[in-house]
């Protein structure tokens, strides 16, 4: 009897080993540019392998990430990746976190230094391929799997009117102010939608001070456009001469949102995918002008 | 307790110094107290439209405890409290809070509670404080700590510790509370400076989240570490000046993703992670001031991974160049303030390189004592490709101002009358069809001001023409307005008044209405204790423009409130 485990037992490993695992790979085609943001977010790369009849095969992924022209410009250390095991359903799926670990990703040269600077590849057409692998030998164990995708990180807009620390007339200002602010960059599939809003920042406060603490006075989505005209509908005041600043301040700013209202980018800078705010005084007394 | 704490410790102090020397130290008192209530309404008709939405609490109130009691020369203990009783953030970590617990109280960006006790050359800094150590390590941030400030001679040695943001939990609402990670930060300044000849300091800045501070936690944040060390460089000779500082910074922004020795931490302070990046600032300025001329020329880089926890909305990834001179001329009568400059974005082409031109005029000319002109111009234009559209992006801005100002003088009253005339032009291409729009706007204002020379009274009249023209929307403002200020009860009481009417239409919908007014009414109710009030009444109607037709609203402020000025001197 222990003759016959003794047989049997290596010749489903090896069988389980030997198995052709096939592999399905979903990619978004435009990722985010922060690769590090790949694993928090599942919808970004789905990976489905089955193996058929070899329930408790293990094996490693061999990922790639190629220029267009074949270069390869990141793999995985395969020394160190994770060994995985197909599961009783047969089907196992993983995702960005499991398939492209950048804690074991190995990149070369100039990409190298651009992720560690910025967090992101250069602006460009790449090619991600997947190949399931023997944990001993790195044998493939099923065909290899390649899907083009493209990265460009998205820059916020540029405030461009009123420009920072620009002294509005008073009587112009209570009538129309009018904003303007450059688009998202690249220009989204789905128009975005630019949440603009206007802080009053009062004499005791700093400027982001007032923007983190104060309830705007114009909070006002905007789908696409890149300009509002406000009808403020406020008079105003000459401030005390005890003021730290000589003229009534606001401070504005824009929030660029996606199609579902979230912002746009989450781990780039505040994370609240809010532009770089500027601010703005109203002169109401014209003798100061 | 505390306060009655610090003011018993300075007066023991000031006793001390009193009886070890001869003369008794001098005491005074500046700064002011107050309190201030504000009401606001909204009543929008028909009843249940939420086309407008409430622009500010329904009720605040506000406090304000800034006195500096100085005792002698060398000891002074200035108090900075103000604060608010309803939280109401919109942004940043305490977006949405209603209902905070203490440590969320103070250290809500809403209120300060600061005290710097200062003798000599020592400062110690406690409670909340807004520390500038320089443009690229730490500056906007708000911390409710404890720290030190030490100029002993011309060195400078800073330190303090503390948290800028409590942990905040996640809450789906309404209203929606974003959420936020508790933020821990570390500042520190070694330098030497003579103030007015030159500057040099090493600065590091250092924050961290703590990521079980906040359940559930926020679902758009994560919880971040990032430390930044920068060289400060300062000279002054004259009137030349010449300023830089260097910076480094390493930020992990996501401290959940895995660790990892294939990328560069900065230890002992930052240990790295898949998310960690390693990036350089960096900013320089030269130039000459002086009382007829000042030029001046900087440049200004952000790497793309450049990022400080002093500075949360930095924009990365840009070099900026810029020239700004200002002269006066023609025997001070003419002045002329002007810059230009390019900004690059995307410089390490992360992705799509972005470039913008700014430039800026002001030129004011009084040519006689009748006769004044300004005239201003900027122009703002932003160029970039625009990914796999077949168009790229390109916005330009153009604003001319030309601003005539005639003044002459009666026997009883000063005549100011001034015309202001701005056109503004905005191009932008389609990213998919490559037309360019154009939006242009036209706005017109008389105004009229007579000063009485003997009368307290001063009004002013304007009126306002605006248009603003876009592809498929015409935009027309009609505004009239008049101000009145004045003083009465032998200048204890200073009023003033606005009222202002604006016709307003949107292509062929039928016209809107607004009129505004309001009044300011102070009373000194003794040399040192006054009482100030704000009250405006906004009615706006809407033409057909929108549904329903004929909606409206009505829209209140009252502010009012006590303060009194601390004030000893004789």
């Amino acid at each position: 009897m222990k003759k016959i485990f003794s047989l049997i037992i290596p010749a489903f490993v090896f069988s389980a080993a030997a198995a052709q695992i096939n592999s399905n790979l979903i990619l978004q085609a435009q990722p985010p540019a922060q690769l590090s943001e790949w694993g928090n977010r599942r919808e970004v790369l789905t990976l489905i392998l089955s193996a058929p009849g070899a329930v408790g095969a293990q094996f490693k992924l061999k990922t790639e990430i190629k220029t267009t022209d074949g270069t390869v410009i990141a793999s995985a250390d395969l020394a160190r990746t994770t060994t995985f095991t197909t599961n009783s359903t047969g089907t196992t799926i993983l995702f960005a976190a499991d398939a492209v670990p950048l804690e074991y990703m190995m990149f070369t040269g100039k990409y190298k230094t651009t992720l560690q600077r910025t967090g992101k590849l250069p602006a460009d057409n790449y090619i991600l391929c997947i190949r399931p692998v023997r944990p001993a030998d790195y044998a493939p164990l099923g065909e290899e799997q390649c899907k083009n995708f493209y990265l460009a990180s998205t820059q916020l807009p540029i405030l461009m009117k009123p420009y920072n620390e620009e002294v509005l007339d008073a009587k112009m200002a209570q009538t129309a102010i009018t904003f303007r602010w450059t688009s998202l960059v690249p220009r989204p599939s789905s128009p975005p939608t630019y949440r603009i809003q206007v802080f009053e920042v009062l004499p005791t406060q700093s400027p982001v001070q007032a923007l983190r603490s104060n309830q705007p006075l114009l909070d006002k989505e905007i789908l696409a456009a890149t300009q509002y005209i406000w009808q403020p509908q406020i008079h105003f005041m000459p401030v005390d001469s005890n003021a730290i600043r000589k003229y009534p301040t606001f401070i504005w700013t824009i929030q660029s949102l996606d199609k579902a209202g979230n912002p746009v980018t989450q781990t780039d800078g505040n994370g609240e995918g809010r532009s770089e705010p500027l601010i703005f005084f109203v002169n109401p007394n014209r003798k100061n002008r | 307790m505390f306060l009655c704490g610090m003011i018993s410790l300075s007066a023991l102090f000031y006793c001390n110094n009193s009886f070890a020397q001869t003369k008794p130290v001098s005491f005074s008192v500046s700064g002011s107290a107050g309190i201030t209530y504000e009401g606001y309404g909204l009543n929008r008709n028909p009843s249940g439209w939420t086309g407008y939405a409430a622009r500010k609490p329904w009720n605040q109130v506000r406090f304000n405890f800034t006195p500096t009691f100085k005792f002698g020369k060398n000891f002074s203990l200035p108090f900075n409290f103000n604060f608010a009783a309803i939280p109401t953030n919109f942004a940043g970590p305490y977006a949405g809070i209603k209902n905070q617990n203490f440590t969320q109280f103070i250290t809500n960006p809403v209120n300060n509670f600061g005290v710097n006790p200062k003798y000599k050359w020592a400062e110690l800094q406690l409670g909340t404080q807004y520390l500038k150590y320089s443009d690229l390590s730490t500056g906007d941030i708000g911390i409710f700590g404890a720290g030190i400030d030490l100029r002993p001679k011309t060195w400078r040695f800073k330190f303090f510790t503390g948290i800028s943001q409590d942990g905040v939990n996640y809450f789906a609402g309404p209203p929606t509370v974003t959420g936020a990670y508790k933020r821990k930060n570390w500042m520190l300044q070694i330098g030497n400076e003579v103030e007015g000849k030159y500057l040099f300091a090493v600065n590091l800045a250092k924050g961290k989240d703590v990521p079980a501070s906040s359940a559930p936690p926020p679902l758009t944040a994560k919880p971040q570490e990032g430390v930044v060390i920068s060289i400060v460089a300062d000279a002054y000779v004259e009137k030349i000046y010449f300023k830089a500082e260097a910076a480094q910074s390493t930020f992990t922004k996501d401290a959940t993703t895995p660790a990892t020795t294939l990328l560069r931490g900065f230890k002992p302070f930052i240990d790295p992670h898949t998310s960690t990046l390693t990036d350089f600032a960096g900013q320089v300025s030269a130039g000459w001031k002086s009382t007829n001329l000042d030029i001046g020329i900087g440049a200004k880089y952000i790497g793309a991974g450049f990022q400080t926890t002093g500075y949360p909305y930095l924009q990365p990834d840009r070099i900026d160049y810029t020239l700004n001179t200002r002269f006066n001329a023609w025997k001070k009568k003419m002045n002329v303030v002007a810059s230009v400059g390019r900004r690059v974005n995307n410089v390490k082409n992360t992705a799509l390189r972005a470039s913008q031109f700014i430039g800026n005029l002001n030129w004011f000319t009084q040519f006689n004592e009748h006769w004044s002109l300004n005239v201003n111009y900027n122009n703002f234009g932003f160029q970039s490709a625009s990914g796999t559209n077949p168009y790229g992006i390109k916005n330009v801005s153009n604003d001319l101002g030309v601003n005539p100002t005639f003044t002459w003088t009666g026997k009883k009253i000063i005549h100011l009358l001034s015309l202001s005339y701005n056109y503004s032009k905005y191009d932008e291409r389609d990213v998919m069809t490559g037309l360019t729009t154009s939006n242009n706007t036209h706005t017109a204002l008389l105004t009229y001001v007579p000063t009485y020379l003997t009368k307290d009274i001063s009004p002013d009249f304007s009126v306002l023409y605006f248009y603003n023209d876009v592809p498929l929307a015409k935009i027309t403002l009609f505004t009239i307005s008049s101000a009145l200020n004045m003083s009465a009860a032998k200048k204890k009481l200073q009023l003033r008044g606005q009222l202002q009417y604006t016709l307003g239409k949107l292509n062929s919908f039928s016209s809107n209405n607004n009129l505004i007014a309001s009044c300011n009414i102070d009373y000194k109710i003794t040399k040192k204790f006054s009482w100030n009030t704000f009250l405006t009444t906004n009615y706006f109607k809407y033409g057909n423009e929108i549904t329903p037709v004929g909606a409206n609203y009505l829209e209140s402020i009252c502010r009012t409130g006590f303060q009194y000025r601390f004030d000893t001197k004789k």
